[in-house]
């Protein structure tokens, strides 16, 4: 009889064990189905060379943070390489991609090595490349060699230090909010022009038991460019220029980083994010807009391929619109005020043994009619270069809102608040500005923070 | 035979590879950290010596404690949940017998076998506060709340409980192998004396499992300041830094940050305190059982 009891009590437990086991597998699948662009696992791929001719091989060792290579901006730069193996046979490229956390770890292990990869992805922000720049790991460019690749203007800025050119810029990045068209007309929601109706409209779609935004927490990098545009909104022309010096300064008395905050936690409080949003990874947040659970999603437009994605519902994909942050009262910013900036690309290590033939292949990638042309016609992203003449007027209108964003904005943020100072300083604003959120932090326990954080 | 094992060289060549190993995968690594610990290295380019200035950052940085704190929260909760229970199921799973015994014994172990990345992420799912299965076992119950088993506040528990059901199997096999090896005989002994159930545990199982038990709760001890995978892909430490452990917090440092001459100083602690408590542990066994 006991052992019968005893029998019962842990079937009990077994059947709860295996409930459990399926319910998160499942969903498993649905993550690891959406591409995540941050959270993909690590793949490596050793490419050999097609037919070798004899005598002259060289081998180029890539090393790059695009880890999925079958779609989104690592297929395109999968079919760059492939594509300059078959016009030079002599070339071999061997490939290592990892996601962009563990890229960072790695790049640093093989800076303090003496084996750098040839070709490396880069940020061409202050708070990777400075230290970089500084340990004389990148080669320097010829920029007279890209007076005819188109790139827009300030473009390489993040690239160069000190007058000369260390990289090259892939895309134009912009942060916004992507929003699903039919929910929004459901629920009686119009795009807002005011930050006041954006507020208005998370009400709606929280009592039509909707998430209004998805957010991103667990890599709290977005939370750190939603409070670039907060700042852009409220300090207007000059944001640019004021975040440099609160951060140079360490001095953050002016008036707008107050009122920053102030929204910022309304926001939070109001429940404009999903619960929990803290801990929400990439592919989880992204998954809740591209099944309908929530009503927008905050992230920039290398995600715009979500129009063409197959994976995505179609009643979903072909619903997605996009907005940039709506203007705040007593701001001096107004609606075209965008967050954009130049950040990843690529540069050639200053100690590699085939200096010159990455640099031959860098600048193959970046041909005008190659990496600007494939990202546009595959809808994955905006180049940093010049790529009206690549419109095919088959763009899905997810990729013109873009263009017309850009095209019409009146301000551009350039590099995000966090990625303005040096590493130490990337984390302790992104931790801060989430400890911030969920009130553990005082706004000015957050600026002392920054501002110890660049001693 | 014996002239073999008293010649030095033979003694060496036998013991060198472990030495080998221990000097260059240990040894080696512990020393270099400490020299980086007095440094302000960034992991990349020149670096300069500073002294114990990292100590006394961290002396004053209350995550360090925080993390400190998780460790022992989670030390006391392996002692006094996981294993008292992962010792009654490995005596109940004694008395089962045949196949169904080696069925939930084999059940029991599942999530041990099974990636430390899946298990993280299937606990995600499941604590997730939009679709996780609590939140749908909870809503159909009637519940219309919002509940975050991984926000602020609640975070350290859930992850407590997703280690101590993680490291459940361990312990429970390590137990039962424990209980396997206890003579039947007594058991038969203290049942034709008449004693009952509870009284055979107390007075057979448990004083003859005492080395096993030794065991058990020095490595739960280690294995809780060793904690690191489960809580990185689980939490990343947060939100905000508190499910940070020691390993979790160094590795943000030394590698996110690039505060590597600090995260080396963390290690170094870290080590301290992990001889700290293995010896202190093992001197309280040794007083014990004489």
């Amino acid at each position: 009889m006991k052992k019968r009891h005893i029998g019962a009590l842990l079937c009990t437990a077994m059947i709860a064990a295996v409930l459990a086991g399926c319910s998160g597998s499942g969903k498993q699948e649905g993550a690891a189905g959406s591409d995540g662009k941050q959270t993909q696992a690590a793949a490596t791929e050793a490419a050999t060379a097609a037919p070798e001719k004899a005598g002259g091989d060289v081998t180029i060792k890539v090393f790059s943070n695009l880890p999925d290579r079958t779609s989104g901006q690592g297929l395109i730069e999968q079919m760059l390489f492939d594509q300059y193996r078959k016009e030079n046979p002599n070339v071999k490229i061997e490939i290592e991609a990892l996601d962009d956390e563990s890229y960072k770890t790695k790049f640093k292990a093989y800076a303090s090595g003496s084996d750098m990869p040839d070709l490396v992805s880069a940020w061409g922000q202050p708070s990777f490349l400075d230290e970089v720049i500084d340990a004389g790991l990148l080669a320097e460019l010829n920029p007279s060699d890209y007076k005819d690749y188109g790139f827009i203007n300030g473009a390489l800025d993040g690239f160069s230090k000190n007058g000369k050119l260390y990289g090259l810029a892939r895309n134009t990045d912009v942060m916004s909010f992507y929003y699903n068209k039919a929910l929004f007309e459901q629920n009686g929601v119009t795009v807002p022009k005011t930050y006041d109706e954006l507020l208005a409209a998370v009400e709606k779609f929280k009592a039509a038991g909707l998430i209004p935004v998805s957010m991103d927490g667990s890599d709290k990098w977005p939370l750190s460019i939603y409070i670039t545009s907060l700042f852009q909104q409220f300090d207007g022309a000059t944001a640019s220029a004021d975040m440099q010096a609160s951060i140079k300064d360490g001095d953050y008395t002016n008036e707008a980083w107050p009122k920053v905050l102030d929204l910022y936690k309304k926001t939070v409080d109001a429940g404009m994010f999903q619960t929990g949003f803290e801990t929400t990874d990439y592919a989880t947040s992204m998954n809740l807009f591209t099944n309908g659970q929530s009503a927008m999603y905050y992230m920039g437009s290398w995600e715009m391929s979500m129009a063409t994605n197959e994976n995505i519902p179609e009643d979903i994909r072909k619903n997605i619109g996009v907005f940039s942050m709506p203007s705040v009262t007593g701001g001096k910013g107004t609606i075209t005020d965008i967050t954009a900036w130049n950040g990843g690309g690529h540069a050639v290590t200053a100690n590699s043994p085939v200096k010159e033939e990455a640099i031959k292949l860098l600048n193959y990638m970046y041909l005008p009619e190659n990496w600007s042309k494939l990202c546009w016609e595959n809808g994955v992203c905006m180049s940093a270069q010049d790529f009206s003449k690549y419109l095919t007027g088959k763009e899905t209108s997810l990729q013109l809102e873009f263009v017309d964003m850009v095209n019409n904005s009146t301000n551009i943020s350039g590099t995000t608040f966090n990625d303005r100072g040096t590493n130490a300083f990337k984390t302790a604003c992104e931790d801060s500005f989430v400890e911030f959120a969920i009130g553990k932090l005082t706004p000015d326990d957050v600026f002392n923070k920054l501002a110890a954080a660049m001693k | 035979m014996h002239n073999l094992y008293s010649n030095k060289k033979v003694i060496f060549s036998l013991m060198a590879p472990g030495l080998i190993v221990f000097v260059t995968a240990i040894l080696a690594p512990i020393i270099l950290s400490t020299y980086y610990g007095f440094t302000n290295f960034s992991g990349i380019g020149a670096s300069s010596f500073i002294g114990l200035e990292n100590y006394k950052t961290l002396i004053h940085d209350s995550v360090f404690w925080t993390a400190l704190r998780n460790s022992l929260l989670l030390s006391i909760g392996f002692i006094c949940i996981q294993h008292p229970l992962a010792m009654l199921t490995a005596v109940k799973l004694d008395k089962l017998q045949g196949k169904t015994e080696g069925l939930f014994r084999c059940i029991f172990f599942i999530p041990n076998v099974i990636s430390v990345a899946v298990i993280a992420y299937l606990w995600k799912f499941i604590y997730n506060p939009s679709f996780g299965l609590i939140t749908k076992v909870l809503r159909a119950l009637g519940y219309t709340g919002q509940l975050n088993p991984l926000g602020a506040g609640n975070a350290i528990w859930a992850v407590l409980l997703v280690l101590i059901w993680h490291g459940f199997g361990w312990g429970m096999l390590i137990y039962y192998t424990g209980v396997k090896n206890i003579d039947p005989v007594m058991y038969e002994a203290a049942a034709i004396d008449g004693a009952s159930g509870s009284k055979t545990f107390f007075y057979i199982t448990l004083p003859l499992m005492k080395p096993v038990i030794q065991v058990n709760v020095t490595m739960a001890v280690i294995s809780a300041l060793k904690q690191m995978e489960t809580v990185y892909l689980l939490t990343a430490g947060g939100p905000g830094n508190e499910t940070q452990f020691m390993a979790s917090y160094l590795y943000k440092q030394a590698f996110q940050s690039y505060k590597y001459g600090y995260g080396n100083a963390i290690s170094v602690a870290f080590i301290a305190i992990c001889l700290v408590s293995t010896v202190a542990l093992n001197r309280l066994f040794a007083e014990r059982g004489e």
